[in-house]
């Protein structure tokens, strides 16, 4: 799962506030990294807990002159190679 | 032989929906195990069923089931091929596949090969078609895997199907059972699996998180409350490939500011607070 962040300041530039990546590594009893059923031993746990919130905060200076921005926020699901699914997408108008 | 003998034999014959035994080739054990025949009573269940992975639970994972065989039993183990390692996967993908003879295991072993690995289309194509047809279905889940508290309750009866109601009927048995409607049901293939040689297998660790993080925190729902009876899902089991569900297991709340920091410079500058909550019953994403 991904959230990604982005601005679009009134000059329409767009400007990457950030991303974070929620997932779970597999490893071997060596700390390696695995995707075999067989070779995965124990789990990282880097997810989203249940019955919790979870907080990102970003924060970011934009060009100068900037008046406006949209802020873009995106929320997307990758239950395979090939698949991706969009969550959520939320956009907000700043002004300075 | 006494008559009350031939009784129960003539009384076995009649049930083969669930006959446990050793079968010798892929006709016989997935005739032992077809469902065609429930659609014309279960007509609703079946088409659920059919659209969900649970009926495709070979097929759709292939690909890493192919890998254990020729990576990992033929590279990593270096050893022959046989019916204990194929269940190291398939225990959970295709638990008919213990009523196997060890030559129909090591078949089934090779389709699976073909099936990802052959230079012919139609060569693929046919040993996917035959794989197709060992999957997760109705006799599994309401026969075989009615085991939780075995030693207790005993072993699945043959013929008899297990459900939440037992409601009569005269084309099977059925019996009443608590245990189809837990969590620690699901909980015997989402989660992780140790073979009777004790070499885990960590294919899904879901109901580990379930248990510890989400009953841990205060959750009380079951797995078949959010997967089958809420929106009415039934037997489609909707999952990560669904947005439907994803988006009703993923909260998302954005809180954003514009302000000009460093005075004098007055730099224009975004802050930007988000709170992803998560609804689902265990972690999000599995996997
Ligand atoms: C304890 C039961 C269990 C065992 C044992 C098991 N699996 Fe799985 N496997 C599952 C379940 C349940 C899923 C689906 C879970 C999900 O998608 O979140 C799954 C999914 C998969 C998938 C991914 C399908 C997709 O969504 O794309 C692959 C590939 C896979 N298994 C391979 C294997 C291999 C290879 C083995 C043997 C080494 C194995 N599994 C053993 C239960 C098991
Ligand atoms: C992955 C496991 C699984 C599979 C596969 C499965 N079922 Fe079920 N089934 C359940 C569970 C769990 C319940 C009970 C849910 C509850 O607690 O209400 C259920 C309930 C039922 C019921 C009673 C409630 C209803 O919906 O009418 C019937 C009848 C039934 N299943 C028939 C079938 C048939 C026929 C098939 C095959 C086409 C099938 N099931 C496949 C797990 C399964
Ligand atoms: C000739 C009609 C008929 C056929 C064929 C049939 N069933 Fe049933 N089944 C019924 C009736 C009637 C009931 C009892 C009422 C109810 O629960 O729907 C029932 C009940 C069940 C239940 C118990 C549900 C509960 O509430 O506890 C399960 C599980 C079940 N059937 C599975 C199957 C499976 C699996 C097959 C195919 C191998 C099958 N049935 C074939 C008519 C049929
Ligand atoms: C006999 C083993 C078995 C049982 C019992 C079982 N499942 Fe599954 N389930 C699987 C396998 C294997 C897959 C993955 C199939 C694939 O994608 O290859 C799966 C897939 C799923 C999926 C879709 C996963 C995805 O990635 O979207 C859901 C949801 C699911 N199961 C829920 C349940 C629930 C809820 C129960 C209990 C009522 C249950 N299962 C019982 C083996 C099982
Ligand atoms: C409170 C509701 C709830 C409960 C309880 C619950 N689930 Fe889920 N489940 C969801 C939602 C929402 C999703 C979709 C978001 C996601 O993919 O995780 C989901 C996704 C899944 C998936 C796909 C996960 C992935 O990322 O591949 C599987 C498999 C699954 N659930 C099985 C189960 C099993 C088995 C149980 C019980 C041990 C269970 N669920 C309990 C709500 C629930």
């Amino acid at each position: 799962m991904v959230l990604e962040v982005t601005a679009k300041t009134n000059k329409g530039k767009v400007i990457a506030m950030g991303r974070k990546e929620y997932w779970e590594i597999g490893l071997d009893l060596d700390g390696e990294h695995r995707m075999g059923a067989w070779q995965i031993k124990e789990i990282l746990d880097l997810t989203l807990p249940p019955r919790k919130t979870t907080t990102e905060r970003f924060i970011t200076e934009l060009p100068k002159g900037t008046k406006s921005a949209e802020v873009e926020v995106k929320v997307t699901y990758k239950p395979a190679k090939t698949v991706t699914l969009n969550v959520h997408r939320i956009v907000k108008k700043l002004t300075f | 032989m006494k008559p009350f003998r031939w009784i129960c034999v003539v009384f076995l014959l009649a049930l083969p929906l669930t006959a446990q035994g050793e079968y010798k080739t892929l006709d016989e054990l997935t005739k032992a195990y077809s469902v065609d025949k429930c659609k014309s009573c279960h007509g609703t269940v079946h088409k659920e069923w059919e659209a969900s992975y649970h009926s495709q639970s070979v097929v759709h994972s292939l690909g890493g089931i192919r890998n254990f065989i020729v990576v990992g039993v033929g590279k990593e183990y270096d050893e022959p091929m046989s019916k204990e390692h194929l269940l190291r996967c398939m225990g959970c993908h295709a638990p008919q596949i213990k009523d196997a003879s060890e030559s129909l295991a090591k078949e089934i072993a090779s389709l699976i090969i073909t099936a990802k690995d052959a230079k012919s289309r139609s060569k693929k194509n046919a040993a996917k078609k035959k794989l197709a047809k060992l999957n997760v279905n109705c006799i599994i889940c309401h026969n075989t895997m009615i085991k939780v508290a075995k030693n207790v309750r005993g072993d699945p009866r043959p013929g008899v199907f297990y459900g939440p109601k037992g409601g009569k009927s005269s084309a099977h048995k059925t019996e009443k059972t608590t245990e189809i409607s837990r969590s620690v049901f699901c909980g015997q293939c989402h989660g992780i699996y140790t073979p009777p040689d004790g070499d885990t297998i960590g294919c899904n660790t879901l109901y580990g998180s379930y248990q510890d993080a989400y009953r841990g925190n205060g959750g009380t729902e079951t797995c078949q409350a959010c997967h089958m009876g809420k929106k009415k899902r039934g037997h489609t089991f909707p999952g990560a490939y669904q947005v439907g569900i994803v988006k009703e297991g993923i909260g998302l709340d954005v809180q954003a500011m514009g302000i000009k920091l460093h005075p004098g410079k007055w730099i224009p500058t975004a802050i930007v607070d988000i709170g992803l909550t998560n609804k689902a019953g265990h972690r999000i994403p599995d996997g």
